[in-house]
């Protein structure tokens, strides 16, 4: 038997019996309520308007108030349910209205026309009410001016909600494009981090319980290191893809059915660019799991084993994050060079065109030989690690016992 | 042929392996013995290539063993693995499938090992839901399901009730009469002297003992002499020529003397001496070889 075919058994062992032991079943199964669940739910329980709750303490507030549900339901169409409802509660004194904002019965207050009360200054609830309200102060001030020189207060808000500014960037392409391509990668990054954390998991306790349950020992005679190892990981990730498919299309065909949002356009290219880098990301972090799990004969001494790979994991994401607000910053440069963190920052900085084709040719240039170098590491640490039964081995001595 | 020529093997400043040479022909079985922590694993892990001895060759039929070699023979180390929580029809045919076999001869053999193990009915459920015993049975069918040239069993008869080692005995002889070539280490001697033709004793890393069991036997320097008789029998092998030792139980006495010693006067000696309830005169047993071997 060549060794790809010994290879390709020990794949499809992985693939067959984790398709029988329903855990992949089962996490497949979450990952796609969870993923209707937030596209769906949305649209079942939200409704079109927005409800806004205002106090009012002493005169000249109404005026503001109604001007700004002009504002918010300016643009609708005819037979549409309105955008925004108001319901105002007015309150004797400005200590009554504080109370009652801190007990959340009411999401701002307004007093005497020129004063704004928040919970919080940067809180979610309550800021978008408060522009709200601002535009619409900005607005009546306004009226009042022209009024005098004979304007109607209709003009003013027909004027206040025309047609926004034009935006365009300086990056090619439309802004809805990019926009698409923002998702897109963040959706990537999601499903990488994922990946890596759950399924390179499975490589690492797989490993680890073929050696506690010494069924190892019994593969060794008659197959080798690196057909085990490779096998494994390639069944693994075969489920990890699937699954990774299977998310996409039940998120597409969602949004699809609930048209949800309208889905961005986007290029094939960023796609695949994508797809590459999930494929590079995967692999790296497997093979490192794969070593980790061949030192421990405990399930427990390969999660503390591999902690710091979960947590270079962890922080790829997190770098991520942040290169997608900062796509050109230092920290983000960097990380773009750094081969496990590269997969997670690399194809969030290329769909936002925020990478030179040098940086972009230098990451997979040091991405790929750290793949090459750490699949020797990794095979030559585990073929010398699962066959020292018994205590936890160190990543020196599954080294050098490779040689025994 | 299986031989194994000369091997050396330090594991740091342990020498797991100082000088263990050993061979068995198709159609024989050989026991392989020895005390425990004397190298017996260490050796079948590098004729299976798991660990590269520091000098020493292992050759079949006359070539050093490569990787393509290992998957006709078969394997069943000390501590038994197996998946638990996968079927037995399935486990087996995947070990046949990684030796090269396709999917239908796998499924077959698997199948029909296990209805010979009477686990017929058994087939379909995880190795975890049966009893030890069977899980042995499966281990070994994992062993054989490829139908190997050379067969390498470690410790196959531990755990194991006498029924069932009764069983493991017949299939070790029927593989050997299909012409493989059977090793075994056993710590169960009367089992082995039953059973193998041919034995290795290893001690400290070392083959001390390697030889067919009846020529071993008779190339013994010494020879038990057991006499239970009515009266004193020890006056009896006083001027006894070549006694190196004695042994009483159960009213039995046992002299361990040189076979060099010409005992034919002694039998009309004896029968005079008192009424003769028993009287043998034998080889030592492997079980003395053994204990001789690595004293």
């Amino acid at each position: 038997m060549t060794g790809l075919a010994a290879l390709w058994q020990v794949a499809m062992r992985e693939v067959r019996e984790r398709f029988r032991s329903r855990a992949y079943l089962i996490t497949s199964g979450l990952t796609v309520l969870i993923v209707l669940a937030l596209i769906v739910l949305p649209q079942i329980l939200g409704s079109d308007t927005e409800e806004m709750t205002v106090g009012s303490v002493g005169a000249g507030n109404d005026e503001i108030i109604a001007t700004a549900l002009d504002l918010g339901n300016a643009n609708d169409e005819p037979g549409d349910p309105p955008s925004l409802a108001v319901d105002v509660t007015e309150y004797d004194s400005r200590d009554e209205a504080i109370a009652a904002l801190e007990a959340g019965e009411v999401d701002v207050v307004i007093v005497d026309a020129a004063e704004l009360i928040l919970e919080t200054a940067s809180g979610f609830s309550g800021s978008s009410v408060a522009d709200g309200l601002q535009r619409a102060a900005g607005a009546v001030q306004i009226q009042a001016v022209v009024e005098e020189q004979g304007q109607q207060a209709a003009d003013i808000i027909e004027l206040l909600t025309s047609d926004p500014l034009e935006v365009t960037t300086l990056a090619e392409g439309d802004p809805a494009e990019s926009e698409g391509r923002t998702i897109i990668a963040y959706f990537g990054l999601l499903l990488l981090y994922m990946a890596v954390l759950l399924y390179g998991t499975w490589i690492l306790t797989g490993v680890t319980e073929e050696k506690s349950n010494r069924v190892v020992e019994v593969l060794l005679s008659s197959v080798r290191p690196w057909q085990i190892l490779g096998g494994k990981i390639l069944g693994i990730g075969t489920l990890a893809i699937l699954q990774l498919l299977l998310t996409i299309a039940v998120a597409v065909g969602a949004l699809r059915a609930t048209a949800a949002f309208d889905l961005p356009p986007v290029e094939a290219g960023i796609i695949a660019n994508l797809l590459v880098w999930f494929v590079i990301g995967f692999l790296l972090f497997a093979v490192l799991f794969g070593a980790a799990g061949s030192l421990a004969s405990r399930t427990e001494d390969a999660n503390t084993i591999a902690m710091p790979m979960s947590l270079t994991a962890v922080a790829g994401f997190f770098v991520s994050i942040s290169a997608l607000n900062d796509p050109d910053g230092t920290v983000a440069v960097v990380s773009s060079f750094i081969p496990l963190t590269a997969p997670f920052v690399v194809p969030v900085r290329a769909a936002l065109e925020a990478l030179p084709a040098w940086q972009y040719a230098f990451a997979v240039v040091i991405s790929l030989a750290s793949l090459v170098l750490l699949t020797g590491v990794a095979g030559r640490i585990y073929a010398g690690g699962v066959l020292r039964f018994g205590s936890r081995v160190g990543w020196r001595e599954a080294w050098r016992s490779a040689d025994e | 042929m299986l031989a194994v020529n000369d091997l050396h093997k330090s594991f740091g400043d342990v020498h797991a392996l100082r000088g263990c040479s050993l061979s068995v022909e198709r159609g024989a079985i050989l026991g392989f013995l020895g005390p425990n922590g004397a190298g017996k694993t260490t050796a079948m892990r590098i004729i299976f290539r798991l660990l590269r001895p520091d000098s020493g060759m292992v050759t079949w039929d006359g070539d050093e063993i490569e990787p393509d070699d290992l998957l006709r023979f078969g394997y069943m180390p000390e501590q038994r693995g197996l998946y638990p929580k996968m079927r037995a029809r399935d486990q087996l045919g995947y070990f046949g499938r990684l030796h090269g076999m396709s999917k239908s001869e796998a499924a077959a053999s698997a199948v029909s090992w296990l209805e010979r193990f009477g686990l017929g009915d058994r087939q379909n459920d995880p190795v975890e839901a049966l009893s030890h015993g069977n899980q042995q049975r499966v281990q070994l069918a994992a062993a054989l399901v490829h139908d190997p040239e050379l067969l390498v069993l470690d410790e196959p008869f531990s755990g194991l009730d006498p029924i069932a080692a009764g069983t493991m005995s017949d299939i070790l002889r029927e593989q050997a009469a299909a012409g493989k070539a059977v090793v075994f280490s056993s710590h169960q001697l009367d089992l082995v002297e039953d059973l193998c033709e041919q034995v290795a004793i290893i001690n400290f890393g070392e083959v001390v003992v390697d030889g067919r069991v009846d020529e071993l036997k008779d190339a013994s320097p010494i020879r038990h002499l057991e006499l239970e008789i009515d009266g004193d029998p020890h006056a009896l092998i006083a001027d006894l020529e070549g006694v190196q030792g004695t042994l009483t139980q159960n009213g039995r006495l046992t002299v361990i003397i040189d076979a060099a010693t010409d005992i034919r006067g002694f039998i009309s000696k004896a029968q005079d001496a008192g009424k003769l309830r028993h009287f043998a005169y034998t080889s030592p047993s492997l079980s003395d070889l053994f204990r001789e071997a690595v004293r």
